[in-house]
């Protein structure tokens, strides 16, 4: 065993330090600060993933013969890390983590051609079409029929919970193209253009005042195909791959670790009696408490970048980091408006902009119950907590 | 002892319940978010044709005089449909310092009782948690004849839609005072902002306002006496509120866990699920129990009183946050949108907490007494 870093890691987190501070742009990182989501404005995550592609950084994680950078596992985890931390948007993920990773594995030379450099380049937003109304943790028995009729595949039916679908311009859909198999076996991949004719999209007014989350509605969206990735019928192994692919990323550790320093820095800044809240042993308990569990679950993460040999099944090892992090994600947050107390009710605009300008309320007041509240969707998509441990009791224990 | 409720208790939980569950329906109160100030004039009328408004008055000044238990039950009735309505404000902490007052105000008692006035109190202030009996920054000076209040106050809930303020000050020689001003008087500056749940507070700074002498409900020890009275009371109502949500709640995730399908049956089979309903049913027949030691202990001492509603408040506010929290997980992605009761209730409970005081705030109140 050796518990160091390798000594080259500082180093590269300073020039990844430096080189975030000198490209990203205080308006885009103050969106960042100030947004209500749980993730980014999806119209900064295309800008800061242009500015990332300059350096070649927008998908470090790819092999570098499709753009990525060769870093070590622990290099990609200082890099995510520092940009978190410093209020960097995200990219669009199911572009550069989910259907990017797809397309240069089972993708054609034409699809690799078509899309990748434009994930890289963040040209346009991608929306993830698999849960459906009646199939959320049951996604197997999806019900979005795709059926061959010469050179389209004829797709109906309906998906939901599609984030961003409103904007997206492409979309990857988990579609039925036979009926007559195995669930599992009957499901393919295929690439959507969102403005296609008979795709029509509502957007769902959600909890936190945002309306990120969509409904897709597929009546009669004809689509080439060549738009299907790889082989009819291989869909779910593709999406299984996909979901497998980012082991370490529902630990939403990088987030964890931001919203921790959030907390101090709110702990730091309320007074009661006099004294901060940070002093008052109360609140020191709590946040000394809710540190214990991110460094534990940072060191949970960095077993799996080392690549341990596990004792238990790896798929259940991805589903602890999950569980462990989506509810660090809700206690953190529900500090934040503990710490804020009476000052956490008050409702702001969603968009930045339309927020008056109330000096009395400290800036933390704006977002932090629109995140607290969102957060509350950290335990259900992904895979919900009790899908979590089922698999924990199955593949681990073999319950 | 009997927990049962009354008769005159079973005839007001049923009107109640009746007239909420028909009004305020899910589209009715989101569109209630775009009023100006959240008011909901029809409903407010027939608050009072109902005789709510009149429920907390004593009989001598021309209301109903019900007992705490009496408002508990309805509160809890509005509970169950996170009526945010500004009856508290008015109803329970305005009429009782009103009645209250060194000269009781039954003219504006009156137009309470008929729908025509609404009270805010504006006490807190910026830079404080929860105010309580802490004193405050906001001064009432004497000024010809008459006084005046200046300073500013911080987020005095259903101030937006009130006739009428409550304020607090401290006034040279005595301490407390409470001063009634008119809502539209001049000289003040006034931020209106709406809460979680729906309902309307406001921010308001007083340059100078000019009042008579006349418009001070109460100073000294009285007025502190009866400011923290009528606080407890008010933060009973919620309390009471906060229990008729969370077994609306109960209600909501049991018919969801059975109609919803997921791998071929209601997801209520899942004994996962079937647990995490229970867990939700403990916490909430406890809460109901709180609620009723806080009740039991509504009118004796300050000392006891207040001890006994933190204690509830705790058992409360914790079993709120489970179970809404819970009441989402187990809908899943429409737990989450604005378009199922859940989130509503999540966001009710959660703002009903944290206006009563939260825990540390009652938790401190306990250790102390
Ligand atoms: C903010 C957000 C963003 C999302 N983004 C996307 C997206 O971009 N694209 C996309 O395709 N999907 C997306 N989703 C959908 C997400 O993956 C689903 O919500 C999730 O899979 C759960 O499905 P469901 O909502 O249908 O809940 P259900 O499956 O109906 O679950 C309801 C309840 O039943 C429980 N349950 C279900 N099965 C079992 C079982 N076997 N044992 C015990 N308990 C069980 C669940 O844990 C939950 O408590 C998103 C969801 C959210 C909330």
């Amino acid at each position: 065993m050796d518990f160091q870093f390798d000594d080259n890691l500082v180093e590269f987190r300073q020039m990844v330090r430096e080189a975030v501070k000198q490209d990203l742009p205080a308006d885009i990182r103050e969106g960042q600060r100030r947004f209500g989501g749980n993730q980014s404005d999806p119209h900064d995550s295309l800008t800061w993933t242009k500015i990332l592609a300059k350096r070649g950084w927008s998908v470090p994680h790819w092999p570098v013969e499709y753009g990525g950078q060769n870093w070590s596992p622990m290099q990609l985890f200082v890099f995510q890390d520092e940009l978190t931390r410093a209020f960097a948007p995200d990219t669009c993920w199911g572009g550069t983590h989910m259907c990017g990773p797809v397309i240069y594995t089972f993708g054609s030379e034409a699809q690799k051609e078509r899309f990748l450099p434009a994930i890289i380049n963040g040209d346009f937003y991608w929306a993830q079409g698999f849960s459906e109304p009646g199939n959320g943790s049951d996604l197997a028995n999806l019900r979005t029929s795709a059926t061959r009729k010469g050179d389209v595949y004829v797709v109906n039916g309906q998906k939901i919970w599609t984030s961003c679908a409103w904007m997206a311009e492409w979309g990857f859909f988990l579609v039925r193209t036979d009926p007559t198999v195995k669930p599992q076996r009957g499901i393919s991949f295929l690439l959507i253009n969102m403005k296609s004719p008979g795709i029509t999209v509502r957007r769902i007014p959600q909890i936190n005042g945002e309306a990120e989350l969509c409904e897709v509605f597929l009546d009669n969206v004809e689509v080439p195909v060549e738009n299907m990735v790889g082989e009819e019928g291989a869909g779910w192994t593709y999406a299984k791959f996909l979901l497998d692919h980012e082991r370490t990323t529902s630990s939403f550790i990088y987030f964890n670790k931001r919203d921790l320093r959030i907390a101090q820095d709110i702990a730091a800044n309320q007074m009661l009696d006099g004294v901060p809240l940070s002093k008052h042993p109360r609140f020191q308990g709590r946040l000394a408490q809710l540190e214990a569990e991110v460094t534990a679950l940072e060191w949970s993460v960095l077993r799996v970048l080392a690549n341990e040999q596990f004792q238990y099944n790896e798929t259940a090892a991805a589903s602890v980091l999950k569980v462990a992090g989506s509810r660090l994600q809700q206690t953190i947050s529900e500090l934040h408006l503990d710490l804020l107390g009476a000052q956490s009710i008050r409702q702001f605009p969603f968009e930045v902009h339309d927020r008056p300008n109330s000096p009395l309320w400290p800036d933390v007041t704006e977002n932090a119950n629109q995140r607290a509240l969102i957060q509350r969707a950290s335990t259900i998509y992904g895979g919900t907590m009790q899908v979590q441990k089922n698999i924990i009791a199955k593949l681990a224990f073999d319950l | 002892m009997d927990f049962n409720y009354s008769d005159l208790q079973r005839m007001l939980l049923d009107s109640a319940e009746r007239f909420i569950t028909e009004h305020f329906t899910l589209e009715h109160r989101r569109s209630l978010r775009d009023s100006a100030n959240g008011l909901d004039e029809v409903a407010w009328a027939t608050f009072a044709e109902l005789g709510w408004l009149a429920l907390a008055i004593p009989e001598d000044l021309g209301g109903l005089g019900g007992t705490q238990a009496d408002i508990a039950v309805l509160a809890a009735a509005t509970g169950g449909k996170c009526v945010s309505q500004p009856v508290i404000s008015t109803a329970v902490l305005g009429t009782h310092i009103l009645s209250g007052a060194t000269a009781p105000r039954t003219e504006l008692l009156e137009q309470i009782v008929g729908g025509a006035a609404r009270i805010a109190l504006v006490h807190g202030e910026p830079g404080e948690r929860y105010a309580g009996a802490a004193p405050r920054a906001v001064t009432l000076t004497a000024d010809g004849d008459g006084f005046a209040i200046s300073g500013q106050k911080l987020l005095a809930l259903d101030a937006p839609s009130a006739t009428h303020l409550i304020v607090s000050a401290m006034l040279e020689g005595e301490g407390f005072a409470l001063v009634l001003v008119e809502a539209d008087s001049a000289g003040m500056s006034v931020e209106n902002y709406p809460l979680l749940d729906g309902s309307r507070a406001a921010d308001i700074r007083f340059e100078t306002l000019r009042v008579h002498g006349d418009a001070v409900l109460a100073t000294g020890k009285k007025a502190e006496a009866l400011l923290m009275e009528a606080l407890d009371r008010a933060t009973l109502a919620r309390l009471a509120q906060s229990v008729g949500s969370m077994e609306e709640i109960l209600r909501i995730c049991s018919a969801y866990l059975k109609e919803r399908q997921q791998f071929g049956q209601p997801i209520g089979k899942f004994q996962a699920l079937q647990h995490i309903m229970a867990d939700m049913f403990v916490v909430t027949h406890q809460a109901r129990s709180a609620l009723y030691q806080a009740l039991a202990h509504a009118e004796l001492s300050a000392a006891e009183r207040s001890r006994a509603l933190s204690l509830a408040a705790i058992t409360i506010g914790e079993a709120g946050q489970l179970v809404s929290r819970q009441g989402i997980q187990l809908h899943g992605g429409y737990g989450v949108t604005d378009e199922y009761e859940i989130s509503h209730h999540y966001r009710y409970l959660l703002t009903l907490e944290k206006i009563s005081g939260d825990l540390d705030y009652h938790m401190s109140r306990v250790g102390q007494a």
